[in-house]
């Protein structure tokens, strides 16, 4: 035998091709996704950190940060979409109906609530949030849906780190009729789940996972958001409160293409209404900023109004939504929000033509969602 | 963005063990997850840059990390441990005839046995693996061709002062 023959035959087994163990693998992919992008490439990585967050949740919060307008826009009504009830991720009520000439009037009544918010700094600015995935098990024909909680605390002052902890809730069959085809396939406690362009698919656990924590240098020190660029705490707390000046500011950094590469074209509109939902959502701006905010969108011809939408956690809300079209297919990206409070409940991204990573699911299904517990203020870290 | 969490970890899940078990060959076990992690880490950064096949591409980072990040005394130590567990037969399933094999590629000097590795075990063309370790296509090819001779020698039994494993850490800066 020649000597590489025999060389590649007295490979030692454990260098061979063994499957990484599912700690290590969720370990070292958090690890890596946990970082920061440089901010040309991946600076919306400061909107959502995902430490900790398992693939799914990763995929989830990714995902659901991606919201973009590509209407026209227009007056025209529509008739209500077909809504789907995946399980208790519950969309929208089936009376719920696209109210598009009021949505000026929403945002602005949302904006009022928005702007007498209580608003005193801390330590740290904490949020608490659920997100959850929709996948497809790679057998046995059912959705199954996977749901991490995830907590973040950003620093206040510079130079500190930003933190975060985040735990699987377990996975769990979409719908009842999921359930009944998971119970058939011999109800699995590990699922493994298709994953778009096939790459390895992955495995979901049913049961809940320990919570893993991580932090992270703030980027240069003291960037804590992206919000078209990164910006400090400081900026952010300074951000004008003046709907005109507000947009004025925020186009600033708006090069006519996607938040996410350049290679997509993207409008303004667009694009202010995927940097503006981060900002209502996610940060620390000031009450009167947050109420700018909302007066911004509302003046975006695009933007349409949903009553009567319940979350992923059961609460009512109304939404903002603005479809974007994807390569294949089309989803509508949601803002929920308290009409009460001006605040935001949740992010949730609906298929309207499948296609793509999203072929799979009907339309109307909620194919991922980020619920928001809680964004405030607080002086402790646990 | 999406896109690019699945293309990562496609990424990862068709790569990690192969990018783990060239780690471990040129360093050993102990530093290797440490050295993976941070691979990955610098392969989600660079996700635009990252071409398709993606593995020499990670290799060749790993490379960097292992260089950069791994203090030399700990990679001796640790790849001298893992040579002794190959050619010792540590490793439950190790056939006999296959020791005599791993002995002579653990007594090569280390950038033989890293050229041998890449080819024979990662299975990589002559230009991938030049990528990985930085030379011409044209120059890994002698290369390999001077170490598959130094591992043929190696191989024939009683052939002249076959050095220790523990030898090698000389070959360490």
């Amino acid at each position: 035998m020649n000597p590489m023959d025999e060389l590649r035959a007295a490979r030692p087994a454990h260098l061979g091709d063994v499957p990484v163990d599912e700690g290590t693998r969720a370990k070292e992919l958090t690890y890596a996704m946990s970082r920061p992008r440089p901010a040309r490439r991946r600076a919306r990585k400061l909107v959502r950190p995902v430490w900790g967050i398992s693939l799914a949740g990763a995929a989830a919060a990714v995902a659901a940060a991606t919201v973009v307008v590509t209407g026209t826009g227009g007056t025209t009504p529509r008739a209500p979409d077909p809504v789907a009830q995946p399980g208790q991720t519950a969309t929208a009520t089936p009376t719920a109906a696209k109210v598009r000439l009021s949505a000026r009037e929403v945002l602005l009544a949302a904006a009022e609530k928005a702007g007498s918010q209580p608003d005193e700094m801390g330590a740290w600015w904490h949020t608490t949030s659920v997100h959850r995935t929709l996948f497809e098990a790679a057998k046995g024909g059912y959705l199954v849906l996977d749901q991490q909680r995830s907590e973040t605390w950003t620093p206040s002052a510079t130079g500190g780190d930003q933190w975060g902890r985040t735990r699987s809730l377990g996975a769990r069959p979409a719908t009842a009729a999921d359930e009944a085809a998971w119970q058939r396939a011999g109800s699995p406690t590990e699922i493994d789940v298709k994953v778009w362009r096939k790459l390895g698919g992955m495995r979901l656990s049913t049961s809940p996972g320990k919570p893993s924590e991580g932090h992270t240098p703030l980027v240069d020190g003291d960037k804590v958001f992206w919000l078209g660029r990164n910006v400090t705490m400081k900026e952010l707390r300074a951000l004008p409160s003046d709907p005109g000046e507000l947009k004025a500011w925020l186009l600033r950094s708006y090069k006519g293409h996607d938040t996410e590469t350049s290679s997509i074209p993207m409008g303004s509109d667009a694009w202010l209404f995927r940097v503006s939902t981060g900002l209502i959502t996610d940060m620390p701006v000031t009450p009167e900023v947050r109420a700018a905010a909302f007066r911004m969108l509302a003046d975006l011809d695009s933007v349409e109004v949903i009553e009567n939408v319940t979350d992923a956690e059961g609460r009512q809300g109304t939404a903002v939504a603005v479809e974007e079209k994807l390569k294949d297919g089309v989803l509508e990206n949601r803002l929920i929000f308290d009409q009460e409070t001006g605040r935001t409940r949740a992010t949730e991204s609906v298929v309207v033509e499948p296609g793509g990573a999203q072929a799979a699911f009907e339309p109307g299904t909620v194919w991922n969602s980020v619920a928001v517990l809680e964004a405030g203020w607080t002086d402790s870290r646990s | 963005m999406t896109d690019e969490t699945h293309r990562f970890t496609g990424m990862y899940d068709e790569c990690r063990q192969r990018v783990w078990a060239y780690v471990v060959s040129r360093a050993g076990r102990q530093v290797a997850d440490e050295v993976v992690s941070e691979t990955f880490a610098i392969a989600w950064r660079r996700l635009d840059d990252v071409p398709d096949p993606a593995l020499p591409w990670l290799l060749g980072v790993a490379r960097n990390v292992l260089r950069d990040s791994i203090r030399a005394e700990a990679r001796r130590e640790a790849l001298a441990q893992e040579l002794r567990a190959w050619t010792e037969g540590d490793v439950a399933d190790q056939v006999a005839e296959r020791i005599g094999v791993l002995q002579a590629l653990a007594a090569l000097p280390d950038d033989d046995r890293e050229i041998l590795v890449l080819v024979a075990w990662q299975g990589l063309s002559p230009k991938d693996a030049a990528r990985v370790v930085g030379c011409s296509t044209a120059a890994f090819r002698v290369r390999l061709h001077r170490a598959r001779k130094r591992l043929k020698q190696a191989m024939e039994p009683a052939g002249p002062s076959r050095p220790q494993v523990r030898n090698l850490s000389e070959e360490w800066s």
